[in-house]
């Protein structure tokens, strides 16, 4: 019997297993997690593996000094970039609409008259109505008193328009209710002397008149060109509860296309350009059209562009190869909404505006794995063997899983990419890599939820989520409510929190526990479930899912709460048999490469045996 | 935001209504005064008319659509004691607590006395503007609302310039305490004096 340990050198960890081997039999003693120390394949890996190795052996309860042999991966270097470009923006003109949507807009209905300042009340003719626009540092019950005086005058007051929030004071001190919205940040730039239209909903409701076409064309008397003009006003408003619109001679709200530079798809012979801001549906239809991928470009000075040239520099830092020779295989584009602030508001609008994120991935035929192992050798004084191409070793792991058979398919849900592999009965491998795994589901979180908090969104991403209802309770998003015994801490109270294995952490958002939830699940949904899709896709045999027997989820991403049931859900209607392996029934989706080193040097299972290198 | 225009003035004066009870509303927030509040002291350490804090508050609730209740505390003039008997009467749970030098805290019943869920301990700089957001902000953790906490100033000066002013309104409000008066709850009337 002689002490074999398996190393896999990962993206983001490097896993080790301890094994005694004999002629076609294996102990397996115990296994080691560590952090990858520098880029995957390169000789910076030499510390966190000789970690790796050290706590192996100390699991086992075996000397460092023991004579031992340590396998390698063949690990190739993968570099993934994310990238982000929005490409719409709103742009008010002419200050024509108010579409903040205020948390206490004042009274309720529909108010049209001319704009005046409260100054102004005094003068105006008692038979025109108009809508009152009362500046900054104005007092609520001065604001009160003088609409009051106002109406006792005969003034016909139909609404207001005002800068402080003191929307539902004022008109709770009113003789007439009448609409109110507030918070309007720039009032002073209402333009004066205008018809406009103020509207309030109840609580509960939105505006009904406002956000319609034609509410807009009877209210302001349009012909039938105008009411085209100021479609985009009642589109732009639909779903508030409050909105003010004035009627200028040439005021518009336009939702507009950013250009934001074009993609260079090269691939089977052809070159595609493809500009971003088409949205990523149109992005992924290009890249199938030039499939397989051979190259991408983005366009120098914009995001995507500079993300890509990032990606090829730090690939060339690396590998020492020149930028020229590299070449990225593949592009995930996924479309998300950023909440941006609106051109031209008065007060403060934000919409959200559609954005396109780009993953994209690079890997290199040329490791540097010999100087690792050369390294190892030294420091632990051992020898070192390097073999098994990462997916082969994968699946063999992977076949370890009790109830699993060939064929098999695995995805190693990573952090930089998601992997497939599968192993046809004839034992032929085939493998693919493709962008966008765990780092673009935390970006998007992200951004649609506006955290600008990696930390906070990378907790969203792996937490199940729960709302602090008093200090001793809590309702989790299933809808269970849990208790405490003791009271929960002050900085939790009435909020959104992640459920840590530490404890509660508040999410930093305004929105209600299910809009978190939906944003988590549906970036999941973009990233993990297309990806898996996409990259069984590849690997089946005729492209044909239903032709995979059983397939394996590895990797960190396969820990997820949520993400294994939402691949096998997805794949469920091929007829795939879709789990979380367990290597050797007791690793889980870890330590299957590690595992399936040591096995394939002990010939157990089919497959090529690791080639022997020289030792030191 | 908003202030009181040059030529009028507010005054407050507290009505006592009664014993202060325990409020059955579940979305009513509890204004606590210190012992000195209102009477003999009429504002705060940086001349904030306490008319105008109590008006603040109570509009910031008001505008959040919420309801109040002002109860006066005589047996301590202890921030954290003073807002605590405010949240154990207060139907929500919620309760501000308010010293006569403007100093406030937002405090919740199940807590200890001695936490808090916002402390603004820099009365120098509590603004009418302040105030108000403190008081929308009681409203809404009332009604179950997670509100983005008030921003606290901070000030480094605050402590060297104002230290010796504080002490002695703290030692003033201290002479106010009455051990043997319990809390009332009273209505306060603000009137407008040209």
């Amino acid at each position: 019997m002689s002490l074999v340990i398996g190393v896999d050198i990962g993206n983001s960890t490097t896993e080790a297993c301890i094994a005694e081997v004999g002629t076609g039999e294996v102990r397996r003693l115990a296994s080691s997690l560590t952090a990858t120390t520098g880029v995957k394949g390169t000789p910076a890996n030499s510390a966190g593996a000789a970690t790796a190795v050290r706590r192996a052996l100390e699991a086992a309860g075996r000397s460092s000094a023991t004579p031992a042999t340590v396998l390698l991966n063949e690990a190739t270097p993968v570099i993934s970039g994310l990238a982000m470009e929005t490409i719409t923006e709103t742009i008010i003109t002419e200050s024509t609409m108010i579409g903040h949507n205020p948390d206490t807009p004042g009274g309720e209905g529909l108010g049209v008259g001319m704009t005046v300042t409260l100054a102004e009340t005094a003068e105006v003719e008692l038979d025109t109505p108009v809508v009152v626009v009362v500046g900054a540092g104005a007092d609520f019950d001065d604001v009160a008193g003088a609409l009051n005086r106002a109406l006792e005058r005969g003034v016909d007051v139909v609404a207001a328009v005002m800068h402080g929030d003191d929307a539902v004071l004022v008109v709770n001190r009113l003789t007439r209710r009448i609409p109110v919205v507030d918070e309007v940040s720039a009032v002073d730039r209402v333009p004066l002397g205008m018809l406009a239209a103020v509207e309030v909903a109840p609580p509960g409701r939105t505006i009904r008149t406002l956000s319609d076409s034609y509410g807009l064309a009877s209210t302001f008397d349009l012909d039938a060109e105008q009411t085209r003009q100021v479609s985009p006003v009642a589109r732009a408003l639909s779903g508030n509860r409050s909105a003010v619109v004035v009627r200028t001679p040439a005021g518009d709200v336009t939702d507009r296309r950013i250009p934001v530079g074009t993609l260079t798809l090269t691939g089977s012979g052809r070159t595609l350009d493809v500009g971003v801001d088409v949205g990523a549906d149109a992005i992924m239809e290009a890249i199938g059209r030039v499939a397989p991928l051979s190259d991408v470009h983005g366009e120098a000075g914009t995001h995507v562009g500079g993300m890509l040239a990032n990606v090829r520099d730090t690939m060339t830092d690396v590998t020492g190869q020149p930028g020229s020779e590299i070449r990225i295989r593949d592009v995930l584009a996924v479309d998300t909404l950023v909440p941006a602030v609106v051109r031209g508001g008065l007060a403060g609008e934000v919409s959200k505006e559609n954005a396109v994120a780009l993953a994209a991935m690079v890997r290199t035929s040329r490791s540097r794995m010999q100087a690792v192992a050369d390294a190892l050798a030294t420091e632990i004084g051992c020898e070192t063997v390097i073999g098994g191409v990462e997916g082969e070793v994968a699946v063999r792991g992977a076949l370890t899983t009790p109830g699993s058979s060939v064929p098999i398919a695995i995805i190693d849900m990573g952090g930089g990419s998601t992997d497939a592999a599968l192993l046809d009965r004839d034992g032929t491998v085939s493998a693919v890599h493709v962008a966008g795994a765990g780092e673009l589901v935390t970006k998007l979180i992200d951004s649609e939820l506006g955290l600008e908090d990696r930390e906070a969104a990378e907790s969203v991403k792996r937490h199940p989520l729960a709302k602090v209802e008093s200090f001793f309770h809590v309702r989790h998003e299933d809808g269970t409510v849990q208790f405490f015994t003791e009271p929960l801490s002050p900085h939790v109270f009435a909020k959104v929190v992640t459920v840590t294995p530490d404890g509660l952490s508040p999410v930093p958002v305004r929105g209600s526990l299910e809009s978190v939830r939906g944003v988590r699940r549906e970036a999941k949904r973009r990233v993990f479930v297309v990806n898996a899709l996409r990259a069984l896709a590849q690997v089946a045999p005729q492209g044909s899912l239903r032709l995979l027997g059983s397939v394996v989820l590895l990797g960190g991403s396969a820990l997820d709460f949520e993400i294994p049931g939402m691949v096998a859900h997805a794949l469920a209607p091929y007829g795939v048999v879709c789990g979380i392996g367990n290597v050797h029934g007791t690793e889980g989706p870890r330590n299957a490469v590690a595992a399936g080193l040591v096995d394939a040097y002990a010939g157990t299972s089919a497959g090529p045996a690791p080639e022997k290198v020289a030792v030191s | 935001m908003s202030t009181p225009t040059a030529d009028s003035v507010r005054t407050l004066s507290l009505r006592e209504i009664g014993p202060a009870e325990r409020g059955t509303r579940a979305d009513e927030v509890v204004i606590a005064l210190s012992p000195a509040f209102g009477d003999p002291f009429t504002k705060t350490i940086v001349d904030v008319p306490h008319a105008e804090v109590i008006r603040q508050l109570l509009a910031g609730i008001e505008e959040r659509g919420g309801t109040a209740r002002v109860i006066k505390v005589y047996r301590t003039a202890d921030l954290a004691a003073v807002a605590h008997l405010g949240a154990k009467l207060s139907g929500s749970g919620i309760a501000v607590g308010v010293l006569s030098r403007g100093t406030t805290v937002l405090h919740q019943r199940d807590l200890a006395r001695l936490s808090n869920l916002e402390l603004f301990p820099q009365a120098p700089l509590l603004d009418a503007e302040v105030f108000r957001m403190i008081g929308a902000n009681a409203a809404q953790y009332a009604q179950g609302q997670s509100p983005k906490p008030v921003p606290t100033r901070n000030d480094q000066m605050a402590r060297p310039r104002w230290q010796a002013k504080a002490a002695l309104l703290h030692l003033k409000e201290f002479d106010c305490i009455d051990k043997d008066r319990a809390a009332v709850e009273v209505e306060p009337v603000i009137t407008t004096v040209d």
